[in-house]
């Protein structure tokens, strides 16, 4: 047998950690890129008044996006309230109960399908759910598309964190002699409990910057809403909008609320991996 | 050398069969057994494990369960609190009475089953909460007690685990930061916390230090005078210095029974033999 020379072994070893390292920094870069186009742009449009006053019609100096943030924050806050709950329980009857049956191994799939299901699907369908029917553009029919997307990402990542719990603390409760639910409540339920809240912290960054699904539903508004029941405005409609438009001031506004969203999501995602962080034990 | 001096004594309290038990012990009026297995089978889906197990487990002794890897010891005794049934396709045939009464009834209470025959596993199981909670966990569904009640429950299941000493400054902490043979402990401080009738114990020291291994060691030996205990061990010393009784397990089924120093010196079956002189195993 003549032995594979050492030279062509190391030569390709260098090619592929390099090929791999370079492609981690592109994911990087472009990272960076956003970040720091988003920050340099929209930077200039954040100041008192974005936050306070509601939008201002073109060339009119001021005016700011006040109504789209409260919009936004009830919208996805109505969405969390709705999606994880169910989200939640779902993924515990796959993790905890169902497991191998039927109607578990279908709910996987379900959730897998609409997992990937294109959310500007879940606008048309949320629009002609509750939309057509009740005569109107809502914010429940907004908070109601993003429920939905929450649902299955929810729903995934709390069965696979519980999965992640051993067995034999399973067992070990279950030797005490506690029923099933208590069980999966006070201690596998604590035990995953970082995992959690990751997986709710990631489903709503994820719908916070969603836009289509909010187009069919909630629509935007220039004003405040009263109440849930109208078109209500929010951040990411509002930027498809203004980017769109061919006024220069519009288009700052949108990249103050792009830099905001860019934000929240961040903070959302900088949580996520801190409750996840190695704690001493 | 213990082992030895006691020999005789022990001789004549167990026997290879239970026949040959009651014509050399006349004067002994033997108590019935606590838990009696009678002609068990168990399967895990098609596959049989084990085959017409009969064992008695004798009430306030220690009983050694020994074997090679994969020969059912663990399967034996998770039999007897039932905690198999935690897993479909898992299920035993025959009857094992506690006390006269089948457990494998389906009418039989499992949480009372349970609260009479505590588990303690292989790998300590603390759960995510204090250590003092952690006791509680269990006394708190079984029993309605005011907290001066819980606190003093907790400390005497503690002391009786030979663990107070130690943990008495720290109950608020996780049970999770404790050292592995304190876990240990703190997880049959949480047995014993019920008032349970039978100790089983899957391997309790393999995964733990040779020091508290000895502690724990000393504590079965301490414990047995309130309890039946069963002792599933890899360790051929470990039987020979805590247990009454040895059960040999061989691919399912139960090749010898008797007293322990008989088995250790006088094994009546070849394979006996040759796995305790380790040939094999």
């Amino acid at each position: 047998m003549k032995p594979r020379s050492a030279v062509g072994r190391r030569l390709i070893n260098l090619a592929v950690s390099g090929l791999a390292a370079a492609s981690a920094l592109l994911g990087l870069l472009a990272l960076a890129w956003i970040l720091s186009g988003v920050l340099t742009r929209g930077l200039g449009a954040l100041n008192w008044s974005f936050f306070t006053q509601l939008p201002a019609p073109p060339g009119v100096p001021g005016g700011g996006l006040a109504n789209a943030l409260v919009g936004t924050l009830a919208l996805t806050l109505l969405a969390t309230f709705l999606g994880v709950p169910v989200g939640l329980l779902a993924g515990v009857y796959l993790g905890e109960f169902g497991q191998q049956s039927r109607l578990a191994h279908t709910t996987r799939f379900a959730v897998n399908v609409l997992m990937g299901v294109p959310s500007i699907i879940i606008g048309v369908f949320v629009y002609t759910l509750a939309v057509i029917p009740l005569g109107r553009f809502s914010g429940y029919a907004g908070a109601l598309a993003l429920a939905l997307i929450m649902l299955p990402i929810v729903a995934r990542t709390t069965e696979d964190m519980l999965r992640l719990v051993p067995d034999a603390l399973r067992e070990a409760g279950l030797a005490l002699g506690a029923p099933r639910w208590r069980i999966t409540l006070a201690i596998v339920f604590r035990a995953a409990r970082a995992g959690l809240i990751t997986g709710v912290c990631l489903a709503v960054a994820r719908v916070s910057g969603e836009t289509a699904p909010l187009l069919f539903t909630a629509l935007n508004s220039p004003y405040f809403s009263h109440s849930l029941g109208e078109p209500t405005a929010n951040l990411t409609v509002t930027i498809f909008n203004y980017a769109m438009s061919p006024y220069p001031d519009w288009q700052q506004m949108a990249w103050g609320a792009s830099l905001l969203i860019t934000l929240g999501v961040l903070t959302l995602t900088l949580l996520a991996r801190w409750s996840l962080r190695e704690r001493p034990r | 050398m213990k082992v030895l001096a006691a020999l005789p004594r022990l001789q004549l309290l167990g026997a290879a069969g239970r026949n040959e038990a009651a014509a050399t012990v006349v004067a002994q009026v033997e108590a019935p057994a606590k838990i009696d297995c009678r002609q068990v089978n168990f399967f895990y889906e098609d596959h049989q494990a084990l085959f017409d197990n009969n064992l008695e487990i004798t009430r306030n002794r220690v009983t050694a369960i020994i074997g090679p890897s994969g020969c059912g010891k663990s399967t034996h005794i998770r039999i007897y609190n039932r905690i198999y049934e935690l897993y479909s396709g898992q299920r035993a045939e025959g009857e094992v009475l506690l006390d006269g009464q089948n457990i494998l009834d389906p009418a039989y209470d499992l949480m009372e089953l349970r609260r009479k025959v505590g588990m303690i596993f292989q790998k300590p199981t603390p759960f995510p909460m204090s250590v003092f909670e952690n006791v509680a966990f269990g006394l708190r569904f079984y029993y309605h007690l005011s907290k001066g009640e819980l606190a003093d429950r907790v400390e005497e299941a503690l002391s009786r685990a030979a663990l107070w000493e130690e943990v008495k400054d720290q109950l608020r902490h996780p049970g999770t930061a404790l050292s592995g043979g304190q876990q240990q402990r703190l997880c049959i401080a949480r047995a014993l916390a019920v008032e349970p009738e039978v100790l089983l114990m899957d391997e309790p020291t393999s995964a733990i230090d040779p020091i508290a291994t000895a502690k724990i060691e000393e504590l079965i030996t301490e414990l047995k005078s309130k309890y039946t205990i069963v002792v599933v061990t890899h360790n051929m010393q470990q039987a020979a210095r805590v247990s009454d009784y040895t059960a040999f397990f061989y691919q399912g089924r139960i090749i010898e029974f008797g007293a322990t120093p008989k088995i250790f010196t006088q094994p009546a079956h070849k394979k006996t033999e040759e796995y305790i002189t380790g040939r094999f195993g």
